[in-house]
Protein backbone atom coordinates (compact mmCIF):
# COMPACT_ATOMS: atom_id res chain seq x y z
CA UNK A 1 0.00 0.00 0.00
CA UNK A 2 1.20 3.37 -0.92
CA UNK A 3 0.15 6.43 1.23
CA UNK A 4 -0.25 9.36 -0.59
CA UNK A 5 2.08 11.45 1.14
CA UNK A 6 5.22 9.40 0.63
CA UNK A 7 4.34 9.36 -3.12
CA UNK A 8 3.99 13.13 -3.23
CA UNK A 9 7.65 13.62 -1.25
CA UNK A 10 9.06 10.98 -3.64
CA UNK A 11 7.88 12.80 -6.84
CA UNK A 12 8.97 15.76 -5.48
CA UNK A 13 12.45 14.65 -5.16
CA UNK A 14 12.98 12.85 -7.84
CA UNK A 15 12.15 16.12 -9.72
CA UNK A 16 14.20 18.69 -7.69
CA UNK A 17 17.17 16.12 -7.97
CA UNK A 18 16.76 15.02 -11.00
CA UNK A 19 19.90 16.74 -12.69
CA UNK A 20 21.37 15.13 -10.09
CA UNK A 21 20.46 11.76 -11.17
CA UNK A 22 20.62 12.37 -14.19
CA UNK A 23 24.40 13.92 -14.58
CA UNK A 24 25.54 10.85 -12.16
CA UNK A 25 23.75 8.32 -14.52
CA UNK A 26 25.22 9.93 -17.94
CA UNK A 27 28.81 9.66 -16.43
CA UNK A 28 28.52 5.82 -14.83
CA UNK A 29 26.61 5.37 -18.54
CA UNK A 30 28.20 6.81 -20.36
CA UNK A 31 24.90 7.73 -22.89
CA UNK A 32 22.27 10.35 -22.99
CA UNK A 33 19.00 7.67 -23.67
CA UNK A 34 20.72 5.31 -21.15
CA UNK A 35 21.08 7.83 -18.59
CA UNK A 36 17.45 9.00 -19.24
CA UNK A 37 16.13 5.20 -18.84
CA UNK A 38 18.14 4.41 -15.97
CA UNK A 39 16.58 7.70 -14.17
CA UNK A 40 13.33 6.98 -15.38
CA UNK A 41 13.68 2.99 -13.79
CA UNK A 42 14.71 4.60 -10.52
CA UNK A 43 11.67 6.99 -10.20
CA UNK A 44 9.32 4.19 -10.61
CA UNK A 45 11.56 2.27 -8.45
CA UNK A 46 11.41 5.03 -5.73
CA UNK A 47 7.67 5.40 -5.99
CA UNK A 48 7.09 1.87 -5.31
CA UNK A 49 9.59 1.62 -2.47
CA UNK A 50 7.70 5.19 -1.26
CA UNK A 51 6.76 3.43 1.90
CA UNK A 52 10.17 1.60 3.06
CA UNK A 53 11.67 5.18 3.26
CA UNK A 54 13.07 5.09 6.85
CA UNK A 55 14.48 8.58 7.00
CA UNK A 56 17.62 9.44 6.45
CA UNK A 57 18.91 11.80 4.19
CA UNK A 58 16.28 12.00 1.29
CA UNK A 59 18.42 12.81 -1.65
CA UNK A 60 21.12 9.83 -0.81
CA UNK A 61 18.53 7.53 -0.54
CA UNK A 62 17.11 8.78 -4.53
CA UNK A 63 20.53 8.87 -5.57
CA UNK A 64 21.47 5.38 -4.21
CA UNK A 65 18.37 4.19 -6.20
CA UNK A 66 19.66 5.75 -9.57
CA UNK A 67 22.98 4.59 -8.93
CA UNK A 68 21.61 0.81 -8.59
CA UNK A 69 19.95 1.38 -11.66
CA UNK A 70 22.66 2.38 -13.60
CA UNK A 71 24.94 -0.56 -12.03
CA UNK A 72 21.86 -2.72 -13.46
CA UNK A 73 22.39 -1.53 -16.71
CA UNK A 74 26.16 -1.59 -16.72
CA UNK A 75 25.80 -5.22 -15.86
CA UNK A 76 23.31 -6.03 -18.48
CA UNK A 77 25.78 -3.95 -21.30
CA UNK A 78 28.93 -6.01 -19.60
CA UNK A 79 27.08 -9.54 -20.07
CA UNK A 80 26.13 -8.81 -23.99
CA UNK A 81 29.85 -8.38 -23.99
CA UNK A 82 32.15 -6.60 -24.84
CA UNK A 83 31.71 -3.03 -25.11
CA UNK A 84 34.73 -0.95 -25.05
CA UNK A 85 35.35 1.80 -22.27
CA UNK A 86 32.92 4.33 -21.99
CA UNK A 87 33.99 7.73 -23.35
CA UNK A 88 36.48 8.20 -26.36
CA UNK A 89 39.36 5.79 -25.75
CA UNK A 90 43.19 6.65 -23.43
CA UNK A 91 44.96 7.11 -26.71
CA UNK A 92 43.49 9.71 -28.29
CA UNK A 93 44.36 11.59 -24.59
CA UNK A 94 48.08 10.27 -24.69
CA UNK A 95 48.79 11.94 -28.18
CA UNK A 96 48.73 14.94 -26.09
CA UNK A 97 51.94 16.75 -24.97
CA UNK A 98 54.74 14.93 -23.58
CA UNK A 99 54.89 17.19 -19.77
CA UNK A 100 57.60 19.89 -20.49
CA UNK A 101 60.05 20.01 -18.09
CA UNK A 102 60.59 22.71 -15.13
CA UNK A 103 60.06 26.20 -16.94
CA UNK A 104 56.25 25.73 -18.16
CA UNK A 105 54.70 27.43 -16.46
CA UNK A 106 52.26 28.89 -19.62
CA UNK A 107 53.10 25.91 -21.62
CA UNK A 108 49.93 24.22 -21.33
CA UNK A 109 47.48 23.00 -23.57
CA UNK A 110 44.72 25.55 -24.04
CA UNK A 111 41.62 25.89 -22.41
CA UNK A 112 38.79 23.54 -24.77
CA UNK A 113 41.72 21.06 -25.04
CA UNK A 114 42.25 21.04 -21.41
CA UNK A 115 38.02 20.88 -21.11
CA UNK A 116 37.97 17.83 -23.66
CA UNK A 117 40.55 15.92 -21.83
CA UNK A 118 39.57 16.41 -18.05
CA UNK A 119 36.21 14.75 -19.35
CA UNK A 120 38.25 12.07 -21.53
CA UNK A 121 40.17 11.07 -18.30
CA UNK A 122 37.25 11.52 -15.63
CA UNK A 123 35.76 9.02 -18.08
CA UNK A 124 38.08 6.82 -18.00
CA UNK A 125 38.39 6.42 -14.67
CA UNK A 126 37.25 2.93 -13.07
CA UNK A 127 33.81 3.67 -12.03
CA UNK A 128 33.81 3.46 -8.36
CA UNK A 129 36.53 6.06 -8.43
CA UNK A 130 34.51 8.13 -10.76
CA UNK A 131 30.84 7.91 -9.18
CA UNK A 132 32.56 9.35 -5.68
CA UNK A 133 34.08 12.50 -7.77
CA UNK A 134 31.20 13.26 -9.30
CA UNK A 135 29.10 12.67 -6.23
CA UNK A 136 31.85 14.93 -4.14
CA UNK A 137 32.67 17.39 -6.29
CA UNK A 138 30.25 18.38 -8.74
CA UNK A 139 27.06 17.64 -6.54
CA UNK A 140 28.82 17.91 -3.48
CA UNK A 141 27.55 15.47 -1.16
CA UNK A 142 28.74 15.04 2.46
CA UNK A 143 30.67 11.91 3.04
CA UNK A 144 27.98 10.30 5.50
CA UNK A 145 25.74 11.01 2.15
CA UNK A 146 28.23 9.93 -0.32
CA UNK A 147 28.30 6.62 2.02
CA UNK A 148 24.44 6.91 2.00
CA UNK A 149 24.58 6.51 -1.71
CA UNK A 150 27.04 3.25 -1.95
CA UNK A 151 26.14 1.74 0.66
CA UNK A 152 29.65 1.72 2.10
CA UNK A 153 31.52 2.63 5.07
CA UNK A 154 32.74 6.49 5.08
CA UNK A 155 36.12 5.18 5.24
CA UNK A 156 35.90 3.42 2.22
CA UNK A 157 34.11 6.55 0.73
CA UNK A 158 37.54 8.80 1.78
CA UNK A 159 39.74 5.90 0.34
CA UNK A 160 38.07 5.34 -2.63
CA UNK A 161 38.35 9.72 -2.78
CA UNK A 162 41.57 9.66 -2.25
CA UNK A 163 42.68 7.53 -4.92
CA UNK A 164 40.23 8.83 -7.51
CA UNK A 165 41.81 12.21 -7.01
CA UNK A 166 45.30 10.90 -7.31
CA UNK A 167 44.30 9.29 -10.48
CA UNK A 168 42.91 12.40 -11.39
CA UNK A 169 45.38 14.27 -10.93
CA UNK A 170 47.68 12.16 -12.00
CA UNK A 171 46.77 11.64 -15.61
CA UNK A 172 45.91 15.48 -16.17
CA UNK A 173 49.43 15.99 -15.06
CA UNK A 174 50.94 13.63 -17.25
CA UNK A 175 49.25 15.21 -20.15
CA UNK A 176 50.15 18.83 -19.01
CA UNK A 177 46.62 19.60 -18.07
CA UNK A 178 47.48 20.66 -14.86
CA UNK A 179 50.88 21.29 -12.94
CA UNK A 180 52.48 18.88 -11.16
CA UNK A 181 51.85 18.65 -7.97
CA UNK A 182 53.97 19.91 -5.51
CA UNK A 183 56.90 17.03 -4.54
CA UNK A 184 56.22 14.85 -7.11
CA UNK B 1 50.35 18.90 14.49
CA UNK B 2 53.25 16.97 12.68
CA UNK B 3 52.78 16.92 9.01
CA UNK B 4 52.33 13.07 8.50
CA UNK B 5 49.05 13.93 10.84
CA UNK B 6 48.11 17.11 8.71
CA UNK B 7 48.43 15.32 5.51
CA UNK B 8 45.72 12.56 6.59
CA UNK B 9 43.53 15.21 7.45
CA UNK B 10 44.07 17.27 4.74
CA UNK B 11 41.14 15.98 2.34
CA UNK B 12 38.88 16.14 5.49
CA UNK B 13 39.54 19.63 6.27
CA UNK B 14 39.13 20.68 2.56
CA UNK B 15 35.81 18.69 2.24
CA UNK B 16 34.50 20.08 5.23
CA UNK B 17 34.24 17.26 7.64
CA UNK B 18 36.80 18.35 10.02
CA UNK B 19 35.38 19.28 13.14
CA UNK B 20 36.32 22.97 14.34
CA UNK B 21 39.25 22.76 16.92
CA UNK B 22 41.13 19.88 14.44
CA UNK B 23 40.24 22.41 11.85
CA UNK B 24 42.13 25.16 13.80
CA UNK B 25 44.85 23.40 15.20
CA UNK B 26 45.38 22.04 11.23
CA UNK B 27 45.12 25.44 10.15
CA UNK B 28 47.59 26.45 12.54
CA UNK B 29 49.59 23.87 10.84
CA UNK B 30 48.95 24.80 7.36
CA UNK B 31 49.97 28.52 7.87
CA UNK B 32 53.87 27.15 8.37
CA UNK B 33 53.76 24.24 5.80
CA UNK B 34 54.43 24.86 2.24
CA UNK B 35 54.07 21.05 1.54
CA UNK B 36 50.59 20.94 3.00
CA UNK B 37 49.52 24.24 1.63
CA UNK B 38 50.69 23.20 -2.14
CA UNK B 39 48.88 20.04 -1.72
CA UNK B 40 45.74 21.91 -0.93
CA UNK B 41 46.07 24.45 -3.13
CA UNK B 42 46.12 20.87 -5.76
CA UNK B 43 43.02 19.53 -4.34
CA UNK B 44 41.36 22.92 -5.37
CA UNK B 45 42.90 22.87 -8.77
CA UNK B 46 41.20 19.62 -9.09
CA UNK B 47 38.21 20.07 -7.71
CA UNK B 48 37.56 23.90 -9.96
CA UNK B 49 38.57 21.57 -13.16
CA UNK B 50 35.90 19.12 -12.29
CA UNK B 51 33.30 22.35 -11.71
CA UNK B 52 34.20 24.18 -14.38
CA UNK B 53 35.73 22.28 -17.10
CA UNK B 54 33.60 19.33 -17.37
CA UNK B 55 30.08 19.34 -18.20
CA UNK B 56 27.33 18.69 -15.37
CA UNK B 57 25.03 16.78 -17.49
CA UNK B 58 21.05 18.28 -17.12
CA UNK B 59 18.04 15.79 -17.68
CA UNK B 60 16.95 16.47 -20.90
CA UNK B 61 13.19 17.78 -20.61
CA UNK B 62 11.75 14.88 -22.33
CA UNK B 63 12.94 13.03 -19.06
CA UNK B 64 11.70 15.85 -16.95
CA UNK B 65 8.23 15.51 -18.59
CA UNK B 66 7.97 12.15 -18.75
CA UNK B 67 8.47 11.70 -14.92
CA UNK B 68 6.42 14.83 -13.73
CA UNK B 69 3.54 13.70 -15.96
CA UNK B 70 3.45 10.37 -14.31
CA UNK B 71 3.98 12.09 -10.91
CA UNK B 72 0.94 14.26 -11.55
CA UNK B 73 -1.11 11.91 -12.83
CA UNK B 74 -0.54 10.36 -9.21
CA UNK B 75 -0.05 13.36 -7.06
CA UNK B 76 -3.22 15.78 -8.26
CA UNK B 77 -5.25 14.45 -5.66
CA UNK B 78 -2.86 14.64 -3.05
CA UNK B 79 -1.46 16.98 -0.44
CA UNK B 80 2.10 17.68 -0.47
CA UNK B 81 3.80 17.10 2.49
CA UNK B 82 6.79 17.69 4.62
CA UNK B 83 9.76 16.45 3.38
CA UNK B 84 12.10 14.09 5.01
CA UNK B 85 14.99 15.56 4.65
CA UNK B 86 17.36 15.34 7.09
CA UNK B 87 17.41 12.40 9.58
CA UNK B 88 18.08 15.04 12.77
CA UNK B 89 15.25 17.27 13.35
CA UNK B 90 17.87 20.05 15.58
CA UNK B 91 20.27 19.63 12.53
CA UNK B 92 17.82 21.41 9.83
CA UNK B 93 16.73 23.53 12.37
CA UNK B 94 20.04 24.34 12.75
CA UNK B 95 21.07 25.05 9.73
CA UNK B 96 17.91 27.30 8.83
CA UNK B 97 18.61 29.15 11.95
CA UNK B 98 21.95 30.12 11.17
CA UNK B 99 21.26 31.32 8.08
CA UNK B 100 18.28 33.35 9.25
CA UNK B 101 21.29 34.60 11.30
CA UNK B 102 23.33 35.88 8.91
CA UNK B 103 20.82 36.94 6.86
CA UNK B 104 19.89 39.10 10.32
CA UNK B 105 16.55 37.58 10.49
CA UNK B 106 17.24 37.15 14.27
CA UNK B 107 16.08 39.59 16.84
CA UNK B 108 17.26 38.90 20.37
CA UNK B 109 15.18 40.58 23.08
CA UNK B 110 18.26 41.61 25.23
CA UNK B 111 18.53 41.32 28.92
CA UNK B 112 17.75 44.77 30.56
CA UNK B 113 19.82 44.74 33.33
CA UNK B 114 23.42 44.21 34.31
CA UNK B 115 26.86 45.60 34.62
CA UNK B 116 27.86 44.85 30.93
CA UNK B 117 26.75 47.69 28.34
CA UNK B 118 23.34 46.06 27.09
CA UNK B 119 24.60 46.20 23.30
CA UNK B 120 28.01 44.42 24.23
CA UNK B 121 25.98 41.62 25.85
CA UNK B 122 23.44 41.23 23.21
CA UNK B 123 26.60 40.98 20.82
CA UNK B 124 27.70 38.39 23.42
CA UNK B 125 24.11 36.42 23.21
CA UNK B 126 24.31 36.43 19.35
CA UNK B 127 27.73 35.06 19.42
CA UNK B 128 26.78 32.53 22.09
CA UNK B 129 23.31 31.73 20.02
CA UNK B 130 25.21 30.89 16.60
CA UNK B 131 27.82 29.16 18.01
CA UNK B 132 25.54 26.46 19.56
CA UNK B 133 23.64 26.70 16.26
CA UNK B 134 26.84 25.85 14.15
CA UNK B 135 27.77 23.64 16.50
CA UNK B 136 24.58 21.95 15.64
CA UNK B 137 25.20 21.74 11.95
CA UNK B 138 28.29 20.77 12.23
CA UNK B 139 29.69 16.87 11.50
CA UNK B 140 29.98 16.92 15.56
CA UNK B 141 28.67 19.40 18.00
CA UNK B 142 31.51 17.69 20.49
CA UNK B 143 35.58 17.78 19.89
CA UNK B 144 35.93 15.35 22.76
CA UNK B 145 33.30 12.82 23.05
CA UNK B 146 33.23 11.34 26.81
CA UNK B 147 30.23 10.73 29.06
CA UNK B 148 33.70 10.59 32.06
CA UNK B 149 33.90 13.97 33.78
CA UNK B 150 37.43 12.46 34.78
CA UNK B 151 38.41 12.88 30.85
CA UNK B 152 36.45 15.75 29.60
CA UNK B 153 37.90 18.15 32.57
CA UNK B 154 41.53 16.94 31.83
CA UNK B 155 40.70 17.30 28.02
CA UNK B 156 40.71 20.88 28.47
CA UNK B 157 43.18 22.01 30.46
CA UNK B 158 45.83 23.52 28.28
CA UNK B 159 43.95 24.46 25.71
CA UNK B 160 41.61 27.50 27.75
CA UNK B 161 42.73 29.07 30.60
CA UNK B 162 39.00 28.67 32.83
CA UNK B 163 39.11 25.14 34.14
CA UNK B 164 35.42 24.53 34.24
CA UNK B 165 33.89 22.11 36.73
CA UNK B 166 32.79 18.98 35.09
CA UNK B 167 30.05 16.99 36.53
CA UNK B 168 27.42 14.40 34.85
CA UNK B 169 24.02 14.59 35.38
CA UNK B 170 23.31 11.49 33.84
CA UNK B 171 20.79 10.51 36.87
CA UNK B 172 18.91 13.61 37.05
CA UNK B 173 18.17 12.99 32.92
CA UNK B 174 21.22 15.32 31.60
CA UNK B 175 23.88 12.74 30.64
CA UNK B 176 27.39 14.88 30.34
CA UNK B 177 28.29 13.57 26.33
CA UNK B 178 31.17 15.40 25.47
CA UNK B 179 33.33 19.13 25.41
CA UNK B 180 34.69 21.61 22.98
CA UNK B 181 36.44 24.84 22.70
CA UNK B 182 34.60 27.59 21.39
CA UNK B 183 34.81 31.48 21.65
CA UNK B 184 32.90 34.19 23.80
CA UNK B 185 33.73 37.28 21.89
CA UNK B 186 37.80 36.54 21.45
CA UNK B 187 37.96 34.30 24.46
CA UNK B 188 38.61 31.01 23.84
CA UNK B 189 35.91 29.39 25.95
CA UNK B 190 35.26 25.44 27.46
CA UNK B 191 31.27 24.32 26.53
CA UNK B 192 30.52 21.64 28.28
CA UNK B 193 27.72 19.21 26.13
CA UNK B 194 24.84 17.99 27.75
CA UNK B 195 22.43 15.76 26.21
CA UNK B 196 18.81 15.64 27.75
CA UNK B 197 16.19 13.52 25.62
CA UNK B 198 16.23 14.99 22.02
CA UNK B 199 17.98 18.29 23.19
CA UNK B 200 21.23 19.06 23.04
CA UNK B 201 22.67 21.52 25.72
CA UNK B 202 26.02 23.54 25.31
CA UNK B 203 27.29 25.03 28.45
CA UNK B 204 29.32 28.09 27.84
CA UNK B 205 31.72 28.60 30.65
CA UNK B 206 32.18 32.13 30.92
CA UNK B 207 35.46 34.17 31.59
CA UNK B 208 34.34 35.94 34.64
CA UNK B 209 32.67 35.82 38.05
CA UNK B 210 28.82 34.45 38.50
CA UNK B 211 26.98 37.97 39.84
CA UNK B 212 24.72 37.38 42.54
CA UNK B 213 21.63 38.81 40.62
CA UNK B 214 19.39 36.40 38.75
CA UNK B 215 19.13 37.29 34.99
CA UNK B 216 16.31 36.79 32.41
CA UNK B 217 16.31 33.75 29.67
CA UNK B 218 17.24 35.41 26.54
CA UNK B 219 15.38 33.63 23.73
CA UNK B 220 15.95 33.58 19.96
CA UNK B 221 14.01 31.44 17.46
CA UNK B 222 12.47 28.65 19.79
CA UNK B 223 16.35 28.34 21.92
CA UNK B 224 16.53 29.71 25.14
CA UNK B 225 19.84 31.03 26.67
CA UNK B 226 20.04 30.96 30.27
CA UNK B 227 23.13 32.20 32.85
CA UNK B 228 23.97 30.42 35.63
CA UNK B 229 26.62 29.39 38.11
CA UNK B 230 28.86 26.75 37.84
CA UNK B 231 31.44 26.38 40.98
CA UNK B 232 31.19 29.94 41.03
CA UNK B 233 32.12 30.76 37.22
CA UNK B 234 29.53 32.76 35.20
CA UNK B 235 28.16 30.11 32.82
CA UNK B 236 25.45 30.18 29.95
CA UNK B 237 23.27 27.70 28.66
CA UNK B 238 21.58 27.17 24.92
CA UNK B 239 19.45 25.23 24.51
CA UNK B 240 16.17 24.32 22.57
CA UNK B 241 14.60 22.48 25.52
CA UNK B 242 11.27 23.68 27.36
CA UNK B 243 11.93 26.50 30.05
CA UNK B 244 10.90 23.63 33.01
CA UNK B 245 13.90 21.31 31.28
CA UNK B 246 16.19 24.67 31.19
CA UNK B 247 15.46 25.58 34.90
CA UNK B 248 15.88 21.95 36.45
CA UNK B 249 19.20 21.85 34.48
CA UNK B 250 20.46 25.39 35.75
CA UNK B 251 19.25 24.39 39.58
CA UNK B 252 21.92 21.45 39.00
CA UNK B 253 24.51 23.33 37.86
CA UNK B 254 24.16 26.35 40.39
CA UNK B 255 24.47 23.36 42.79
CA UNK B 256 27.37 21.63 41.58
CA UNK B 257 30.09 21.31 43.63
CA UNK B 258 33.64 23.60 43.33
CA UNK B 259 36.11 21.95 40.95
CA UNK B 260 37.16 18.80 41.79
Amino acid sequence: MMSAGNRAVVDELALRHLDAAYNLGRWLLGSEQDAADAVHDAYLRAARAADTYAGGNARAWWLAIVRNCCLARLAVRNKEKKNVAIDGNPVAAERWMPRAEADEVEERVDSSRRRELIAVHLGNLPEIFREVLILREMEELSYREIADVLETPIGTVMSRLARGRALLQKALTDDGAMEAPHGL
Amino acid sequence: MDCKTASELLPLYFDGELDRATSREFEAHLDECATCQAALIQLDALRRSLRNDVPRYSAPESLRARIGKSAAGEASVMRPQPRPRVSRPWLALAASWILAFVAGGVTLSAWNQGSAPAKEESQLHRDLFASHWRALAAASPIDVVSTDQHTVKPWFAGKVAISPVVQDFADQGYALIGGRIDYAGRERVPVLVYRHGKHLIDVFVLPWKAGAESRDAVEAEGYVLETASLGGQAVAIVSDMDRGELTRFRDLLNAAGPSR
